[in-house]
């Protein structure tokens, strides 16, 4: 093994929970985000050998995997529908409301939840929530500005909140 | 006294609600934040449905799949080996 490979292999392996998660949530099938991942790690590569090398990997990983997407897979993938919120559900209220939705929903419900997002606001979600990229960060990735991708962050998160049937109360507006 | 930023702080439910539930908000904001939820049933709102939003979302996490790690590590080789003759 190069020097080269080693080096990128140890600072990136890490991420790799990360680039595959992110990629389920840009592409359809496990298929296309094995391949994702796959392409974006090739891609971080060929600019690790010319000595383009990140502070972070993770933004960097993010961003190349997004970029990607955009390019490839976005045309084969049916964009969803943006997710009105939630209108006239049942509060969950009580103590602990994300206990309940924890015991509600299995991982593929909320998988499924999550592609009823926006594209904006599923990406969004994704790089903050799931891969614990600062909003900061997640901003340089998407080419957005901060402002913008707490909007997205807010009103996704809401979104799958209302997907639950927890509701936004009217009363005490 | 507070300071410029604290002062510059409003009832902006979303955002508001996005920072704090991202853990985002300084230190100082979300003492004032958490002073005015108690007061102000729509930021209240948001918050909860931001935290319920970020844990499903954190939820939907998965596993990776078996052999891809091998896989990508077996591509990231062969294509680093490229132009490398003493290829083992
Ligand atoms: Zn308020």
């Amino acid at each position: 093994m190069t020097s080269d490979q080693d080096s990128f292999l140890r600072a990136t392996m890490g991420a790799m929970d990360l680039v595959y998660n992110l990629s389920r949530k840009l592409v359809r099938t496990r298929e296309e985000a094995e391949d994702l991942t796959q392409e974006t790690y090739l891609a971080a590569f060929r600019a690790w050998r010319q000595r383009r090398r990140p502070r972070r990997v993770e933004p960097w990983l993010a961003t190349i995997c997004l970029n990607l997407a955009r390019s490839q897979y976005r045309s084969r993938s049916r964009r969803p529908k943006e997710v009105a919120l939630a209108e006239g559900a049942e509060s969950a209220g009580g103590e602990d409301p994300e206990g309940l939705a924890m015991a509600a929903l299995d991982r593929d419900a909320l998988h499924r939840a999550m592609w009823r997002l926006s594209d904006e606001q599923r990406v969004a979600i994704t790089l903050v929530d799931l891969m614990g990229l600062s909003t900061a960060d997640a901003a340089r990735a998407m080419g957005t500005p901060r402002g913008t991708v707490l909007s997205r962050l807010h009103r996704g998160r809401r979104a799958l909140a209302g997907l639950l049937g927890v509701s936004v109360m009217e009363a005490g507006r | 006294m507070k300071s410029w930023w604290v002062r510059r702080r409003r009832h902006d439910p979303e955002r508001n609600a996005a920072e704090y539930v991202s853990g985002e908000l300084p230190r100082r904001a979300i003492r004032w934040f958490e002073a005015h939820l108690l007061g102000c049933e729509e930021c209240w709102h948001e918050v909860m449905l931001g935290r319920v939003g970020r844990a499903m979302a954190e939820e939907a996490r998965e596993p990776l799949t078996r052999g891809l790690r091998d896989r990508v590590r077996a591509h990231v080789q062969v294509s680093g080996s490229a132009g490398h003759p003493r290829e083992r």
